[in-house]
This record gives structure tokens, C-alpha cells and sequence, in this order.
């Protein structure tokens, strides 16, 4: 009787284990999880389909981005440009689309990006300046061509219907610039996970000199992360711009800095090396639910700026101190 | 440092050390040798440029990035950095502005620091003693902080009507130099003692270059970051009164950017993202750098988005230059040993 009553205590006490360790391994997916379960029961609208749709479609944004921004961190490097990177691909898109029509005006913008991303890429590596002021500087640059471009920070439109309809259409009652998130997502951990490139991103950011040493054609493995970014965001810029009919070089200001933290709240850290592109994508809807929520309870405009914030860090924070409590 | 003395010890030959110190030297001073083309280039082409009222007005914008610059290389060197600048330096302007229709501008002043080391201190407790990474901390606490700033002001400006001696802060001088200036020279010479010659900012360097190294040493980690952020907090809120006393009136829009522009100025002053080390002088100079190209835009009337374009430029043109300038001092270095 005792034994069999110590037994079930241990497996219970085992399965509890288990149970933290899988919250400690998922805890961004678990705290999302738990918050879309409790924002769904308590209140009705939050759990229409029309608000779920409007989620993953805010979440696309931000995320197409992070996708590639993943890779970059881990390789040691990040990039502040996309703010203004975006905004010209959006006034590209804009002047683009009466010529080309909608079909090649998608690739155009796509391969600016991925240009674009390139040449960040190569100031970065071959003029050996640091990421943070080259990045800062291009992005500057990028913004000044598109204002430029359209005359200050004049609203230029984008109607085609058939591109707007890759930003309002729907598949399977997925909103498509979602399922081009999931896309994104399958694409770059298919690169991060799976391929002898993923592993060289890896080298680079754990440390350069090492891959250097090793050598790993170090300056090209970065060019190349940072041509990804660029495409992401030129693939979030092409959404965003049909979804708002519209295009201005100021269209995606505080880009760069919502994309960094969707990725360092994924649990990906700014040092390089290793990353997780499960997290940034659970970090990008976490940030959509949180401005969700905050407009669904009718949180006054002020309010959520601080509640935004208070978000952000309390996420982490919760389970900085529950590891706190379990090292105890 | 301690690598150039060792192996100056072992090898010994008089040119190696020579050679070493002037690294050292070229290392401190490389955005000085840019300051002083650009400047050099803005007085010929931009008439009006090398005027006592316009040197001024360049100072002055200087001295207030500087302020902040200062403080956030400290964060820098301790491996770490604040995206908060902005918001805080805004919400500290708008207290000073506040207080200073209830009491005097001594009062109002403190108020404003005090409000600014508490918002530092707060972030240096989240970073150490919960293990957040700073960039999610001060990323969150910048929205918090404007959203508090939008919530105190309702969105109005506030402008400054009692106390207007505070002004003074901005257009007083002293022996034709504008008190903002001595401002930012004051914290410049605490900030370079506290890093140079006490054991913080020693300690602050150890966890910015190696911070398992610096454990391993009995380096109090939590301690040392939460000083150093509310460090920069104080250089924050400090910025911000100089900022009311500029303007004199102030809303909650103000300071958007201004914590990418301290980190440049930082990195642009030669203090390196990785830890380790913080240049204050290259801060200095990098905000002078900086301001003396806006006003030379300025003058020339150059349309805002072209000031983009040529800000953006120049940043990159600047800092290949610098990185030409190292590649030139590490070789003559090389052959000279």
C-alpha cells in the first residue's frame, strides 16, 4: 500500500517535471496559448472569426520579417534598415504595378529587396563598418529616395484588385499574407535547421574568428542572411501595401525595432549563434494579440503605450522568475 | 590596454611602444581628424556657417545629444545598451516644464533627475535580477514611458511661463560659451573618472569584455548594471532639462530616435557594440560631428528628405574612412615590429 502510493506520488511528481520542463522549453507558446484561451472566454468578440482573421493578418507583418531577421541574428549581425527598406519597395509597388501589372510588380518589389538586403550586406562585410550605424545610415538613405520618389511623405496608392487581393484575400479562411508567413517560417527553418548554410549562419555567429579560421567564407554567409532579410521584408512590404491600398515612405516607421524584439521575445538572443524561428513566429502573434486585446477592452490610445510595454516585459519576466524559483 | 603593456614588457623594442601608444592615440581621436574636415568644408561652402550665433546654436545641439551619448557608452562598454533614452528624456522634459510653474527651477531640475534615475534604476533591476535581455527591457520601458508622457500631458504641450530664468540653462554663457556646453563638460569629466579611475567603471568594462571572466573575479554583476543604467537615466533626464530650457515648451512627441542617435554617436565615437571598452571623448567629438553636418544642411537649405540622403551618406562614408584609418595604423604597426 505504501510503495504503491510512493509510486504514484513519484510519477506524479515526475510528470509535473515533465510539464515544467515543457514550459520552460515552449513558455512564449504556453503564455500565447494562455492568453488567447482566457481572451476568448471572457470576451465574445475576441473569439469571432473575423477578429482571429484580423490577428494572424496584423501578426503577418511584423512576422515575414522576423522570419528572415532570425537568420541574421544568428548570425551575429542584425539589421536596423527594414524600416525604410520597406517603405520603398511599397512606393516601388506603387509606381510599378499601372506598368507591369500585378503578377511581375510582385517580383520587382521582392527583388529590390533582396538587392537592397545585399548591398546592407556588403557595406556591412567589406567595408567593415558595424552593422548598427551601416544599417542605421542605408536606412536614411532608403527613406530619403522614397520620399524623393514621391514628392515628401505623400500617401501613393496601390489599386489593382488582384494585387490588393493578396493583402485582404483569403484561403481556407486563412488570410493569404498569413499562410505566406507560414511559408516564410517553413522556408527559413528549412535553411536554419537543414542545411549545411543554416549550420555555417550558426559558425558565424557563435564566433567569427573561429569560422573565419575555419574557413568558412565568413563575409558571404552575411551577405547572404542579410539578402534574406531584405526579401522578407520586401515579401511584408508587398503585403502590407495591398492590404492598405496605399504606399508612403513613412509606412512601416519603428519597423526595425518591432521586428528585433518580436524575435529577441521569441527567445532568440541579440549575441548570435543559436535562434529559434518557432519562437520569433510565436513572438509575432503574441505581439498582434497583445494589440488586439488592448483595442478589444478598449484601452484608452495613451494606455496602450504603457500597457504594450508592461506586456513586453512581464512576459519575460514571468518566466525569469519562475526559473528563478525553480533553480531555489 | 593591459595587452600593449604586456607585450611591450616582453619584446621591448622603443618603436613597438611608440607605435602602441600612437594606435592609442589615432584610436581616440579618429572622428576628431573627421570633425575637422567636415568643419573645415561647411565653413567654406556654407556661408554664415562659421558665425559666433550659428557655432553656437551647433554647440548646443551637440552638448544635449552628447549628455546622453555620454551615459549610454558607459552602457555600451558594460556590454548592455538603453532604447528608453528617448522616452525618458521626453517625460523628464515635461516634469521639469510641470514643476517649474509649482516651485523653482533647483527643485525642478531634481525632479526631473530623480525621475530619470528611477526609470534607469528600474530597467538595471529588470536586466540584472530577472536575466531580461536589456534590448526587450528598454524597448518595453520606451513605449511605458511615452505612454506615460502622453497620459500626464493628455496629449497638450506644456509650455514654460513661471520661473523664465530657466532659460538661461540654454542662451546663458560663460566667457562666450554657452552654458549647455559646460553642462555636458562636466559630465563628461564625472563620467571619465568614474570609467577610468574607480573601481565601477573598471568593474563595468571587466563585465562588458568578458562577463564570466568578471563573475569568476567576484565582480558584483547586478550591482554594477543597475548603477550603470541608472547612470544613463540621469544623462537622460539631464538631456531633457537641457531640451525644456531650449525649447521651453515641450509635448510628448519629442525625442522620437533620439535613443538610435545616442547609440550612433557612441559607435560612430569608436566605442564598439561588442563591450569592453567606452571612448567618452570619441562620443564628444561624434556629437559635434554629427550636429555640425545638420547645420551645415541647414544653411546650405538643403529640403529635409536630401538631409536624409546626405545624413545617411555620410554616416557610412564617415566610418569606412575609419575603418581605412585602422586598416593604414594596424599595418604600420606590423612592419614596425
Amino acid at each position: 500500500m505504501d510503495s504503491t502510493e510512493t509510486a504514484n506520488h513519484s510519477t506524479a511528481r515526475s510528470r509535473g517535471m515533465y510539464l515544467l520542463g515543457f514550459l520552460t522549453k515552449y513558455y512564449i507558446q504556453s503564455l500565447l496559448l494562455i492568453s488567447v484561451a482566457i481572451l476568448a472566454a471572457v470576451n465574445p468578440y475576441f473569439r469571432s472569426i473575423g477578429n482571429l482573421q484580423n490577428i494572424l493578418l496584423q501578426a503577418s507583418f511584423a512576422g515575414i520579417g522576423a522570419a528572415g531577421m532570425t537568420l541574421l541574428i544568428v548570425s551575429g549581425a542584425f539589421d536596423l534598415s527594414v524600416a525604410g527598406l520597406l517603405g520603398l519597395c511599397g512606393v516601388l509597388i506603387s509606381m510599378l504595378l499601372p506598368l507591369l501589372g500585378a503578377f511581375l510588380t510582385f517580383f520587382a518589389a521582392v527583388l529590390l529587396g533582396v538587392m537592397l538586403g545585399s548591398l546592407n550586406g556588403v557595406v556591412v562585410t567589406k567595408l567593415r563598418i558595424p552593422p548598427f550605424i551601416a544599417t542605421l545610415g542605408l536606412m536614411n538613405i532608403y527613406l530619403a529616395i522614397a520620399f524623393i520618389w514621391t514628392g515628401g511623405s505623400r500617401v501613393v496608392p496601390i489599386s489593382d484588385p488582384g494585387f490588393n487581393s493578396l493583402g485582404t484575400g483569403a484561403l481556407f479562411g486563412l488570410p493569404i499574407p498569413f499562410l505566406a508567413m507560414i511559408v516564410a517560417y517553413l522556408g527559413c527553418y528549412g535553411i536554419l535547421n537543414r542545411s549545411v548554410y543554416g549550420r555555417c549562419l550558426r559558425a558565424v555567429g557563435s564566433s567569427e574568428v573561429a569560422a573565419r579560421t575555419a574557413g568558412l567564407p565568413v563575409d558571404f554567409i552575411r551577405i547572404l542572411a542579410f539578402a534574406i532579410v531584405g526579401g522578407c521584408t520586401a515579401l511584408a512590404g508587398v503585403f502590407l501595401g495591398a492590404e492598405l491600398s496605399s504606399a508612403s515612405a513613412i509606412m512601416a516607421t519603428g519597423y526595425e525595432l518591432t521586428v528585433i524584439a518580436v524575435v529577441v521575445i521569441g527567445g532568440t538572443s541579440l549575441k548570435g549563434g543559436e535562434g529559434t524561428l518557432f519562437g520569433s513566429f510565436t513572438g509575432a502573434l503574441f505581439f498582434a494579440v497583445i494589440s488586439s486585446a488592448l483595442n478589444i477592452l478598449n484601452v484608452a490610445a495613451y494606455w496602450q503605450y504603457v500597457a504594450t510595454g508592461a506586456f513586453l516585459i512581464s512576459a519575460l519576466g514571468v518566466q525569469a522568475l519562475r526559473s528563478y524559483i525553480v533553480v531555489e | 590596454m593591459s595587452n600593449g603593456v604586456a607585450s611591450h614588457n616582453i619584446r621591448s623594442p622603443l618603436g613597438l611602444a611608440h607605435a602602441t601608444r600612437l594606435v592609442q592615440v589615432a584610436e581616440s581621436l579618429g572622428v576628431f581628424v573627421l570633425l575637422a574636415i567636415v568643419v573645415t568644408t561647411a565653413s567654406i561652402i556654407a556661408p554664415g556657417f562659421f558665425t559666433y550665433t550659428n557655432l553656437t546654436n551647433t554647440l548646443i545641439a551637440a552638448s544635449i545629444t552628447a549628455v546622453t551619448g555620454l551615459g549610454m557608452t558607459f552602457a555600451i562598454a558594460m556590454g548592455g545598451f538603453d532604447l528608453s533614452v528617448g522616452s525618458v528624456q521626453v517625460l523628464t522634459a515635461i516634469v521639469v516644464a510641470s514643476l517649474l510653474s509649482v516651485v523653482g527651477p533647483p527643485l525642478a531640475i531634481l525632479g526631473a533627475v530623480l525621475t530619470g534615475l528611477a526609470i534607469g534604476l528600474l530597467n538595471g533591476v529588470l536586466i540584472s535580477k530577472l536575466r531580461l535581455p536589456a534590448f526587450v527591457v528598454t524597448f518595453g520601458m520606451m513605449s511605458v514611458i511615452r505612454g506615460v508622457a502622453l497620459l500626464v500631458t493628455q496629449g497638450q504641450s506644456v509650455m514654460i511661463t513661471k520661473h523664465v530664468e530657466f532659460g538661461l540653462l540654454n542662451n546663458g554663457k560663460i566667457l562666450w560659451l554657452p552654458v549647455p556646453f559646460f553642462i555636458m563638460a562636466i559630465v563628461f569629466a564625472i563620467l571619465s573618472i568614474l570609467l577610468k579611475n574607480t573601481a565601477f567603471g573598471r568593474h563595468a568594462c571587466a563585465i562588458g569584455g568578458n562577463r564570466a571572466a568578471a563573475i569568476v573575479s567576484g565582480v558584483n554583476i547586478d550591482r554594477v548594471t543597475i548603477a550603470v543604467f541608472g547612470l544613463v537615466g540621469v544623462t537622460a533626464a539631464i538631456s531633457g532639462v537641457m531640451l525644456a530650457s531650449q525649447l521651453m515648451i515641450v509635448d510628448a512627441t519629442l525625442g522620437t530616435g533620439f535613443e538610435l542617435q545616442a547609440i550612433t554617436i557612441s559607435v560612430l565615437g569608436g566605442t564598439s557594440l561588442s563591450g569592453g571598452h567606452g571612448n567618452l571623448i570619441g562620443t564628444v567629438f561624434a556629437a559635434i560631428l554629427l550636429a555640425t553636418i545638420a547645420s551645415a544642411l541647414n544653411i546650405l537649405k538643403v529640403i529635409s528628405f536630401y538631409q536624409y540622403l546626405a545624413m545617411g551618406a555620410l554616416l557610412i562614408f564617415a566610418l569606412a574612412i575609419d575603418t581605412a584609418r585602422r586598416a593604414f595604423i594596424a599595418k604600420s604597426l606590423l612592419s614596425r615590429s
